[in-house]
């Protein structure tokens, strides 16, 4: 069997949510929970990066990122409460999947999960076909109550274009830019420009990859209250989320 | 001690998984690929210093010379060893060409490719 096989086999892709936080004055509040999606354990696409990096060079990034939606809209409608998810996919699916607002809508639906509980985040390698198909997809999620999110903002291809042409609710600032900010004045510059370009652009920031103090003491001071990170918890499958709930409730 | 990071690539399981244990048991950290994209996608968030590569993945083409093109990029320190089972002159002269730095005929021990291995990455020559 081929690696696209077994990546299309019942079960392959594996599901783990990690919490983004609020933090305030007295603490912290789940945000959202961000769908982490893993190919099959002990291969390479059980790394993430390896996985839609692999589905990018085989031209499959909509399917294989349909593969993944199914599984965490599954995985989600285990989780305690009703928290808010958030899903990766590539902005060419957008556009290359016929009425994917619909599909994803209705998808998520029989799931039992309203379009006000999700966030998608747009991650990109190349710019999407057809601009007017990429305004008119984002345009019916958002009426729906989808939330747009730009993701690994400050590298790769999430650039300018890309905030201009989607409009996110939300940036999602790289852990790059993030992980040692408060020892590094060019990152502390970085992010300092992106808390202006969020407050122009409406968008709420969100800093992922804070895995120290000092780091997260820096991103509150600059008025980033949105945080993801180690230092809030790992990722973990729905069923120990749900068992962690049970017995601590 | 820092252990070497070795890519494997190889279209034929029984190969690949020799060449994984045999490698695992004398100390590397061993990642494996089966097609050329896959190893693409390892070596794209992966700094290798030295890849196994089979030269005809598909049985017909010569996915290893691609993938020589692709690791002089973008994991150019790396030492690559070629295995072929049937080479032709002028595909091994490419094969050096793009960067391989040994060419090795199958079938061929493992203790052969383990020592020429070491050697590459030592700094040594095949």
């Amino acid at each position: 069997m081929n690696v696209l096989d077994q990546l299309r086999a019942p079960g392959a892709i594996r599901v783990e949510f990690q919490p983004i936080v609020s933090v305030n004055g007295s603490g912290t509040n789940l945000y959202a929970y961000e769908a982490l999606a893993r190919g099959p354990r002990n291969t390479s696409m059980e790394r993430p990066d390896v996985l839609f990096e692999f589905a990018r060079r085989k031209s499959v990034e909509a399917e294989i990122d349909l593969l993944c939606i199914r599984e965490v809209l599954a995985a989600a409608a285990t989780l305690p409460g009703q928290p808010s998810i958030s899903i990766n996919l590539h902005g060419s699916t957008l556009t290359n999947v016929t009425t994917f607002a619909d599909t994803f809508i209705h998808l998520a639906g029989s799931y039992g999960i309203g379009p006000e509980r999700l966030m998608l985040e747009i991650v990109e390698h190349r710019a999407p076909w057809s601009m007017d198909i990429l305004r008119a997809t984002l345009d019916e999620l958002r009426a729906a109550g989808v939330r747009i999110a730009l993701d690994d903002l400050g590298v790769a291809a999430s650039n300018y274009r890309m905030i201009v042409d989607c409009r996110p609710d939300h940036l999602k600032i790289d852990r790059y830019i993030v992980s040692g900010c408060s020892i590094d004045p060019y990152r502390l510059a970085v992010l300092r420009s992106i808390v202006t370009l969020a407050q122009s652009c409406a968008a709420i920031p969100i800093a992922e990859g804070v895995e120290e103090q000092q780091d997260l003491d820096t991103i509150l001071d600059l008025g980033i209250d949105k945080v993801q990170g180690w230092i809030f918890g790992r990722s973990k499958p729905a069923s120990e989320i749900a068992n962690l709930e049970r017995t601590t409730s | 001690m820092n252990k070497q990071r070795l890519l494997i690539i190889d279209d034929e399981e029984t190969i690949l998984h020799a060449l994984e244990r045999y490698f695992r048991r004398i100390g590397y950290v061993v990642d494996c690929a089966r097609e050329l994209e896959e190893a693409e996608a390892l070596a794209t968030y992966t700094e290798y210093s030295l890849v196994i590569a089979d030269l005809s993945l598909s049985g017909c083409g010569f996915e290893g010379l691609e993938i020589l093109r692709y690791l002089r990029w973008n994991c150019p320190n790396a030492r690559v060893i070629l295995l072929t089972a049937h080479g032709a002159p002028h595909v091994e002269r490419e094969a050096y060409r793009r960067g391989a730095h040994a060419l090795l005929h199958k079938p061929r021990p493992l203790a052969d490719i383990a020592r020429i291995a070491a050697s590459l990455t030592r700094g040594g020559v095949a």
